[in-house]
């Protein structure tokens, strides 16, 4: 049969990020798949070695939009573990709690798009729908919807008070409630189960091999979990399953992502109860002194990891950071093995990846050098104001009006 | 001149369009409503043809451009065509010949075709695989939908839906035994129309846009209001041969039971789109041989029965 | 004795270029530094006898005349051994660790994109993660590259 080779990517309808893959078709079988990354590289690691410790905090956490809490914690759990810093219980709990919530609006944020991409659409509507439930208790806790800002070296920046763990609790009743729901959903519905059952099987020796990590490693059977096996912040001191299936395919994952989320309604039942009163930061010296460390944390899509090198000045001298999509994307072509082109979103979406989390560093382009068409900041900045002026938008104007307005 | 009056105003293009319009609404509105969305307001369905009008053309440079501008018009004109033979309020349509049902139904097919043409004429990659999957797509509903609608045809003894209305219209009751082929058509109906769960021709998440890739502006406009009119056709097609009643309560009120029907139809579709994931082609493929046809084949066996033992 | 002290006492009477060179920063956390010449032979012990089946990614690090490269690999239970190995910049050569594990390609390969190593054993890919048109002799990550001069490389980055 004719070979078609059919991009995807790095602009593409099932992609909610740029990446580029390649996918060799006969008729509407995948022969061959080839992946090429790196179109999210904005020089992270690099520009962390030119900042601050506190600023990279903040600059961590917008290595991702969804797993931010993730990456800025992984971060200063190293730095903290450099200056031996002994961090109050209380700021371990908040951290925990925002990293659990974290976790539930990641999974459900990755149930709708699963439904998504198999065409579920009325699923996304309502997961995104029950997404909002912990979204406004994330804003309310932090004062935002992502990137809570909420970790700083030596402890945590914002109190969790009573009434609010009042309210989280009723929060997670509602939720619980929504979760068994889409469980029936995921495990009696028809066409679903036709879409997600059988496609993309990793076997167990698989997952071992190429090293999967997170739920798509748990959904073929492989028992980690950092939270329990390398424990931190407060995950030592409360009762969870880790949930493993052995379907080895997109069911299995989703199986594994919806028990996860019962288990972390569990943990922040849990954390709310047990939670000590205390201080919520320690002081720890601008300057870190010298040394290294490495820190793993479980993100929702798995095994994030941070090294810090310091060199005793008040900006470390190496980050590193490894994002679980970047353990996860090397088993997708194995997953594609055999498979027909309707199963590629799908398959992509069953690891949750997070294209900017994998490609978080390198520089910049060599502006005006190699390209007569790369406007330098300062150009690109006046020809947008020229831009809109000429199509008769003002910001100026807006400006001063939306400032009266205001008054 | 009637003629002209019949193609231009009604019940050809623009009663068509602006019921087409209309269903689309209601069916946005009520996806929208089951999937816990507020839904677009009335008007959302025009503005957007309005809207997709002004918009430029695009054709890509490979393609060819006759044949690309082509299948649009083809499209919705096809579907205008079938309405001329459906009975709308009364037994009689507006023109009629004995066979007219054999005609009707081949008439709807031509959208699809021109769905494939587009596609493939495109030049696209993406286009021409939703091109390819919209024709592996037909042969597979086809069969259950043409058998399906036979049998009502066969009991009634007649290729003519005109005749076959008047046969339903004396024998009130009859059409009870046609639910089943009802269900059946109103599945085949999805795929034609390609919606959930059998919009594989045009799933985006996998091709882009299938067919529609490369359309835009005008072309595009024009192909979406082809799909609307062949909803309307389609639901028509189906109320004429599955709820052949009250067809003789006079004008006002037939053509308020005759709405009432199409869009009853049209609700059934969008609630069965909002309920279903998307079928990979394989599957949908045996689910209409495995499951449709010998269905299908049930429906025949039992109005062959009757027409045997009862109707004679 | 902990595990880890188990497991460091294990190392070092297996190999004695590790003796002083081994230490336990925290519970779960080995560091330790291999000499260019045995590192694959205690990489491999760590993997085969010690029990450190997951691979967690390899680290470049500029360390100035020297290039070091940390494979962080880590058992079932939570103890990580971090094994670094310093090479010579001006001839940055190391083996692939591909035979181990195979998921080990995408970190060697961002090693020889951002660091400039050279890993053998390595087959010849599209590059990762730096674009295509990126100049072959500019590694971002080693201390004395800089962003392009001037104001518009400072407001790009």
């Amino acid at each position: 049969m004719h070979k078609v080779v059919i991009p995807i990517g790095p602009q593409h309808p099932a992609l909610k990020e740029p990446e580029s893959f390649s996918v060799t078709l006969s008729g509407e079988k995948i022969m061959k798949f080839s992946a090429r990354l790196g179109y999210n590289h904005r020089g992270i690691e690099k520009a962390c070695e030119e900042r601050t410790y506190i600023q990279d905090v903040y600059l961590t956490e917008r290595i991702c939009g969804i797993c931010s809490h993730s990456h800025s914690t992984c971060f200063v759990q190293a730095v903290e573990e450099i200056a031996g810093a002994d961090i109050p219980k209380r700021a371990l709990y908040i951290r925990t709690l925002v990293g659990e919530l974290e976790r539930i609006h990641s999974h459900l944020l990755w149930l709708g798009v699963a439904g998504h991409e198999v065409g579920f659409d009325t699923l996304l509507m309502y997961t995104w729908r029950d997404r909002e439930v912990v979204m406004d208790i994330l804003a309310m806790l932090t004062g935002n919807r992502v990137n809570y800002g909420i970790n700083t070296i030596g402890g945590v920046r914002r109190d969790v008070t009573a009434e609010q763990g009042k309210a989280i609790l009723k929060a997670m009743d509602t939720l619980e409630e929504r979760t068994n729901y889409y469980i029936q959903i995921a495990t009696k519905e028809t066409t679903l189960i036709q879409r997600l059952s059988g496609v993309g099987l990793l076997s167990n020796k698989d997952a071992l091999k190429l090293g999967a990590v997170g739920p798509t490693a748990r959904a073929s059977g492989v028992d980690r979990d950092v939270r329990r096996d390398d424990p931190y912040a407060a995950y030592a001191e409360v009762k969870f399953k880790v949930i493993t299936d052995n379907h080895n395919d997109v069911y299995g994952r989703t199986l594994v992502r919806v028990g996860e989320l019962l288990e972390t309604y569990k943990i922040i039942r849990q954390i709310i109860k047990k939670m000590p009163e205390g201080p919520l930061t320690v002081k720890v010296p601008r300057k870190i002194p010298a040394g290294e460390a490495v820190s793993r944390y479980e993100a929702p899509r798995g095994e994030d990891m941070h090294y810090v090198k310091s060199n005793g000045t008040e900006k470390p001298d190496r980050v590193k950071v490894r994002a679980p999509t970047l353990a996860n994307i090397q088993t997708v072509a194995k997953m594609l093995e055999d498979r027909q082109l309707a199963d590629l979103p799908i398959v992509i979406a069953a690891i949750d990846p997070c294209f900017s989390c994998t490609d978080r560093l390198t520089g910049i382009r060599h502006a005006g050098k190699r390209s007569k068409s790369v406007l330098k900041w300062e150009e690109l900045h006046a020809y947008s104001i020229r831009h809109y002026r000429e199509h008769g938008i003002d910001f100026a104007e807006l400006n001063k009006k939306m400032r009266k307005a205001l008054k | 001149m009637l003629s002209i009056f019949y193609i231009l105003i009604f019940p050809g293009f623009l009663f068509l369009s602006a019921f087409g319009l209309a269903a689309q609404f209601v069916d946005r509105k009520l996806c929208a409503r089951l999937q816990n969305r507020v839904g677009p307001p009335w008007f959302q369905p025009l503005a957007d043809f309005i809207k997709l009008s002004a918009k430029e053309d695009i054709i890509p440079e490979e393609a060819n451009p006759s044949m690309f501008k082509l299948m649009p018009v083809l499209a919705i004109t096809a579907a205008i065509t079938a309405i001329f033979y459906i009975p709308l309020w009364s037994v009689n349509p507006i023109y009629a010949f004995s066979g007219d049902l054999i005609v009707v139904l081949y008439l709807l097919t031509i959208p699809t075709l021109t769905f494939f043409l587009g596609g493939w004429y495109s030049t696209s990659l993406y286009s021409r695989i939703g091109a390819v999957r919209a024709l592996t797509q037909l042969f597979a509903y086809e069969v259950p939908l043409l058998m399906s609608i036979l049998a009502p045809a066969l009991l009634a003894d007649t290729w003519s839906l005109k005749e076959m209305s008047l046969f339903y219209s004396a024998h009130p009751f009859f059409w009870l035994f046609n639910i089943l082929g009802f269900a059946i058509s109103m599945i085949a109906l999805l795929g034609k129309l390609e919606k959930v769960p059998f919009d594989i021709p045009e799933a985006e998440t996998e091709i882009v846009g299938g067919t529609f890739t490369e359309y835009s502006g005008r072309l595009l406009a024009l192909f979406r209001l082809g799909i609307d009119i062949e909803q309307i056709v389609g639901a028509a097609l189906l109320a004429a041969v599955y709820l052949p009643f009250g067809l003789g309560l006079g004008p006002v009120a037939g053509f308020l039971l005759f709405v009432l029907k199409v869009l009853t139809i049209v609700c059934m579709l969008s609630i069965l789109r909002t309920i279903f994931a998307r079928l990979r082609i394989d599957q949908m493929i045996s689910f209409c041989w495995k499951c449709l046809a010998p269905l299908a084949f049930i429906q025949l066996f039992i109005d062959l029965v009757l027409k045997g033992f009862i109707v004679r | 004795m902990t595990k880890e002290e188990s497991i460091q006492s294990e190392l070092v009477k297996k190999f004695g270029a590790l003796e002083g060179k081994t230490r336990i920063q925290r519970p779960r956390r080995i560091f330790t530094e291999a000499p260019p010449g045995s590192f694959r032979e205690i990489f491999e012990y760590a993997i085969q006898k010690l029990g450190f089946v997951v691979l967690s990614t390899i680290t470049g690090l500029d360390e100035g005349t020297t290039l070091g490269f940390m494979y962080h690999i880590a058992r079932e239970d939570g103890i990580m051994l971090n094994i670094k190995v310093s090479v010579d910049r001006n001839n940055p050569v190391i083996k692939t660790i591909t035979e181990y594990f195979p998921a080990a390609d995408i970190y060697e390969r961002e090693l020889m994109d951002l660091l400039g190593a050279q890993v053998q054993g390595l087959p010849k890919a599209t590059r990762y993660p730096l674009s295509d048109d990126w100049p072959a002799d500019e590694y971002p990550l080693r201390k004395d590259w800089k962003k392009s001069t001037g104001s518009e490389a400072k407001n790009n980055a």
